[in-house]
């Protein structure tokens, strides 16, 4: 029997968009901060066949980084005479990017308890 | 060891950014409360309009970028006077220096603020739901 990988997938995508969620709350918070560039998340998609190589940490002292951190990165500018280290905070686009977020984790959260409903079903009498 | 959960990140920072903001709009009404202090002494300086900047700061255990109060300055562009020999802060030959707050700079700065806070105050409240929503994963479901 296959094992059943959905589960796997959709803690990802959870942590994904939890990540992603606090870097548009980084933007959000730094709207105001002169020079400020704007970060975004790379897409799911890359980040799932991406085969992200991190620092070990081997002491206590050490940080530990998230491993989807390291898909997160300056926003490049799309517009002419911007700053040059990258794009400004436009809060419109954090604001709909948050409400992106909300309905992929809706669904995700949705698909996850559908399918342990269905797990559910299978052991009960 | 473990990270911390990115939503918990994620109100930290909405946190920070409220925090500032709300710096920000003390110093607005600051402003505008002194907007018509003059000085105590005849010819003195009066109250002069203070000014905020933020800047972006890495935080070490979550990698988010959270947001706190750089400094908090003063704005060093001229004094409106205006002659009004019989005030007590007038020098010699009448005149009376008013502070360097214009109250239309400052109602602007106190609009963003609000926007800025309410921004950050959805931030916090949608994270919230998140948690929520994977918490209610839990309930047993009939």
């Amino acid at each position: 029997m296959q094992p059943i990988q959905l589960f796997e997938l959709a803690s990802s995508q959870a942590h994904w968009l939890a990540v992603r969620q606090s870097v548009v709350a980084g933007n959000i918070a730094n709207v105001n901060t002169n020079g400020y560039a704007a970060k975004q998340v790379d897409p799911f998609d890359t980040v799932l066949q991406s085969v992200g190589t991190s620092t070990a940490a081997t002491h206590p002292a050490h940080f530990s980084e998230d491993s989807m951190r390291s898909a997160v990165r300056k926003a490049a500018s799309d517009e002419i005479g911007a700053a040059s280290n990258g794009k400004a905070v436009v809060l419109e686009d954090e604001l709909i990017k948050a409400g992106e977020i909300r309905h992929a984790y809706e669904l995700n959260v949705g698909i996850i308890k559908a399918f342990h409903r269905m797990m559910l079903a299978t052991v009960r009498k | 060891m473990t990270a911390i959960d990115p939503l918990a990140a994620a109100m930290k920072t909405a946190a920070s950014g409220l925090e500032v903001q709300s710096t920000r709009l003390r110093i607005v009404s600051e402003n505008m409360a002194n907007s018509q202090a003059t000085a105590t002494e005849p010819g003195g300086d009066p109250y002069q309009r203070k000014t905020i900047a933020f800047s972006s700061e890495l935080d070490a255990v979550t990698g988010a970028s959270m947001v706190r109060v750089e400094s908090v300055g003063r704005d060093t562009s001229g004094f409106s006077v205006e002659y009004d020999p019989s005030h007590s802060a007038a020098d010699e030959s009448g005149m009376v220096k008013l502070p360097n707050v214009n109250i239309l700079v400052e109602m602007a700065d106190m609009r963003e603020a609000n926007r800025s806070y309410e921004a950050n105050l959805q931030t916090i409240k949608q994270a919230r739901k998140l948690i929520s929503m994977t918490i209610d994963l839990l309930r047993v479901s009939t």
